[in-house]
């Protein structure tokens, strides 16, 4: 049975292909959006008190402004982002498990590729951050310690495939691997929740956290974020099923 | 410069050139990838028209 890819399908009356391209154009709306609200728009978070208070533009300040808390309007996005596709590594482990079929061990090894991509922009927007807020590359605190052990875990999917000649068994090994990985996910997304930290305060909250205008650029860049996620893995996809199709016709030829 | 405005605004100054640099590695990360693997994907169809073709050939010099 061919595995067949988005591009051939259709929603809504739209080829797959064309939906890949209206969401690519999408997100890249979005995150722009998102750049421009973010560094002319939205407010500046403060910091540390200063010695005496001034006036700026009728407001009284006597804080810091940090302006390096802008990352946090794509940051958080691609974090949140790395977490999505990282299910789908599982969601794909487990559907192999079930069904043995080598297109949902394609399709989980794409969604650990697209989720080392987004695990890397994390880490070093993240350090960035760290660095000109708090002073120092890093910190040993809960959130960035579970989401480095997920990195190592990332890393690891690969070296053990790499490891493994035999097809089946390397794609059960990967499935159970990267179930077992993204555990790691939603404990380093809800740790904060359960050990308080500084440098990641809990802003995802009812009652309070975010402001309007806040808000709204968190939200644009997080859509667009995950619409340009979800083009990445459709090409990938599309890149492999393409390959997989070559190698199936040169041996119908030499046949 | 007022001294304490210094102080108020030291994180922005230090911090814009790093934030907006995060923000291009972010877009050229994300985009240059997108561009790259869509440049393969290109090179792979064409590929793909040519074995078909020859598929084409083959199957019609056959009947």
């Amino acid at each position: 049975m061919t595995d067949t890819t988005v591009s051939q399908r259709r929603f809504l009356g739209i080829p797959g292909n064309t939906w890949t391209l209206i969401l690519l154009g999408l997100g890249a709306v979005l995150t722009t959006i998102d750049f421009v609200l973010a560094f002319f728009y939205t407010p500046l978070v403060v910091g540390a008190q200063v010695a005496e208070t001034r006036i700026i533009n009728g407001i009284a300040v006597s804080n810091q402004l940090l302006f390096s808390q802008k990352i946090f309007y794509f940051h958080v996005p691609v974090a949140i982002g790395s977490f999505l596709i990282f299910f789908f590594t599982a969601y794909y482990g487990v559907r192999f498990l079930m069904t043995k079929q080598k297109k949902y061990d394609t399709r989980a090894r794409i969604a650990t590729e697209v989720t080392l991509l987004f695990v890397i922009l994390t880490l070093i927007t993240g350090d960035i951050w760290t660095r000109f807020e708090w002073g120092v590359w890093w910190v040993w605190e809960p959130r960035l310690t579970t989401y480095f052990i997920m990195t190592l875990l990332v890393v690891a999917y690969f070296v053990l495939r790499s490891s493994i000649e035999d097809e089946e068994r390397r794609a059960t090994y990967a499935a159970v691997f990267g179930i077992i990985a993204f555990l790691d996910a939603p404990i380093s997304f809800a740790i904060t929740r359960l050990i308080p930290s500084s440098v990641h305060p809990v802003v995802l909250r009812s009652g309070g956290g975010l402001t309007g205008m806040q808000l709204l650029a968190f939200l644009l860049g997080l859509f667009g974020m995950l619409m340009l996620a979800w083009v990445v893995y459709q090409v990938r996809l599309r890149e492999e099923l393409a390959r997989e199709r070559i190698e199936g016709l040169k041996a119908a030829l030499e046949g | 410069m007022d001294p304490i405005l210094s102080e108020i605004y030291r994180n922005v100054i230090n911090a814009v050139p790093y934030v907006l640099a995060a923000y291009a590695l972010l877009w050229l990360g994300l985009f240059g990838y997108i561009s790259f693997v869509l440049r393969r994907l290109g090179g792979l169809e064409k590929q793909i028209s040519v074995l078909e073709s020859a598929m084409a050939r083959r199957d019609a010099a056959a009947k």
